[in-house]
């Protein structure tokens, strides 16, 4: 291995582990509201913001519309009440650069619990589901691209993902489309891999 | 200031940590959707093993094909019952790549997640709501560059029905080796909570060594 393959190969791992960061980091921006923290992770060029349960959100200004029209506030509000909880486990990511360097794909899955308006009533509520993101580098920085998360379960505390697999719809009516893909427990829905099986390559 | 030789074995190191941590995920991934033969394939097929909970041990890629696709799997291309469930958290992964040779490691994970399945009950079929915990302590072996399981080995925590919890029903859903799908050799380790037992580390205390 020379200079140049040893420093690719440092460049592909700190890329990684700085979208492991990038991703991580929206969870703990969004766990505390701050969302205008979260828009400025997005690339001016973002394709899209997909939540299954919530719908879906093209360029950037769909990222400033998802995120700063806070669902969290009720009319009037100005700051999220202190009972709500939203708490976002990022875990199990699997990261890919592609060869160019300048983009990536990344896996993820997810742990929630939280406390919110659901209905509009105060609900608990654990749920659990996939992200396949896409990530752009650009001027050295590593940001999102395309967000896209899967919702497998969205259920209450109380009741369990066997008897209530989706506690209520999200849908919000300033999405730019529904959610093309919405598939929750118990479709048995697969969420696509980005990556190939590592040993057969299939 | 090292030698091109040396960075580039420390970089082989980070990055075969990398690659044992992706391998981890995917089973991950493969397992909560069922996918038993692209598990499978990712085991050496050089003397493998794999064992969880009080199933016993199935050594041998045929056994390891037994386990995943036989046992777990029903049957070869057998789709899942309606409502089956099967999310297991890959998490904490500690990974110790042999540092001699770099061909073999070893790495500790936890399991936790959430079940829909049929349990053996009164109510033969009917499927039920369970969280799910343990621990691996997995092995790993590299061949022609790539990382693959050589031993997967999960000791089980509990798996409590959502409605009670681990404190008032430790475990259901698990009723020993199965009659017909045998296992090569008897459960090696099955104490579940309460028994207090500790799974033994793979690593070594990173300060005193120990």
């Amino acid at each position: 291995m020379n200079l140049e393959a040893l420093e690719r190969e440092v460049t592909r791992l700190e890329d990684i582990q700085e979208i492991e960061d990038l991703q991580q980091m929206y969870g703990y921006y969004m766990d505390t509201h701050h969302r205008q923290e979260v828009v400025d992770l997005f690339s001016d060029d973002t394709e899209s913001i997909e939540i299954e349960s919530v719908g879906l959100f093209l360029g950037k200004e769909g990222v400033k519309k998802f995120y700063l029209d806070n669902d969290l506030l009720q009319e009037g509000q100005e700051v999220v009440p202190k009972w709500i909880n939203v708490l976002i486990l990022m875990s199990q990511d699997v990261i890919d650069i592609d060869p160019s360097g300048k983009t990536a794909k990344g896996r993820w899955n997810t742990w929630l619990a939280e406390a919110m308006l659901v209905g509009g009533v105060p609900r608990q509520q654990w749920l659990q589901g996939y992200y396949e993101n896409e990530y752009v580098k650009e001027d050295g920085k590593w940001k999102f691209k395309k967000l896209h998360w899967n919702v497998t379960i969205f259920t209450s505390f109380e009741a369990g993902w066997l008897r209530i697999p989706l506690l209520g719809l999200l849908n919000r009516n300033d999405a730019d489309a529904p959610a093309p893909h919405f598939h929750p427990y118990p479709s048995g829905y697969h969420l696509p891999y980005h990556f190939k099986q590592p040993i057969t390559g299939e | 200031m090292s030698t091109l030789e040396e960075l580039q074995a420390r970089i082989t190191r980070l990055e075969d940590i990398k690659q044992i941590k992706n391998l981890q995920a995917i089973y991950g991934y493969y397992q909560d959707y069922g996918e038993w033969q692209k598990i499978v394939d990712l085991f050496t097929d050089n003397d493998p093993s794999v064992e969880e909970a009080d199933r016993g041990v199935y050594k041998g890629k045929e056994s390891v094909r037994r386990y995943f696709i036989d046992l777990l799997g029903g049957g070869p291309n057998k789709a899942q019952r309606p409502g089956w469930l099967n999310i297991m958290f890959q998490l904490q992964g500690v990974v110790t790549v042999d540092s001699s040779h770099g061909k073999t490691a070893k790495g500790r994970w936890y399991g936790m997640g959430m079940e829909a399945k049929p349990i053996i009950s009164l109510h033969k079929g009917e499927l039920r709501q369970t969280w799910i915990h343990g621990v691996y302590e997995n092995e790993y072996v590299k061949e022609d560059g790539k990382w693959k399981f050589k031993k997967l080995y999960f000791n089980l925590t509990f798996r409590t029905p959502f409605e009670d919890g681990w404190l008032k029903v430790p475990v259901v859903g698990q009723n020993g080796p199965d009659t017909i799908i045998k296992p090569d050799v008897a459960p090696t380790a099955y104490f579940p909570y309460p028994s207090g037992y500790h799974v033994p580390f793979s690593f070594k205390h990173p300060i005193t060594n120990k």
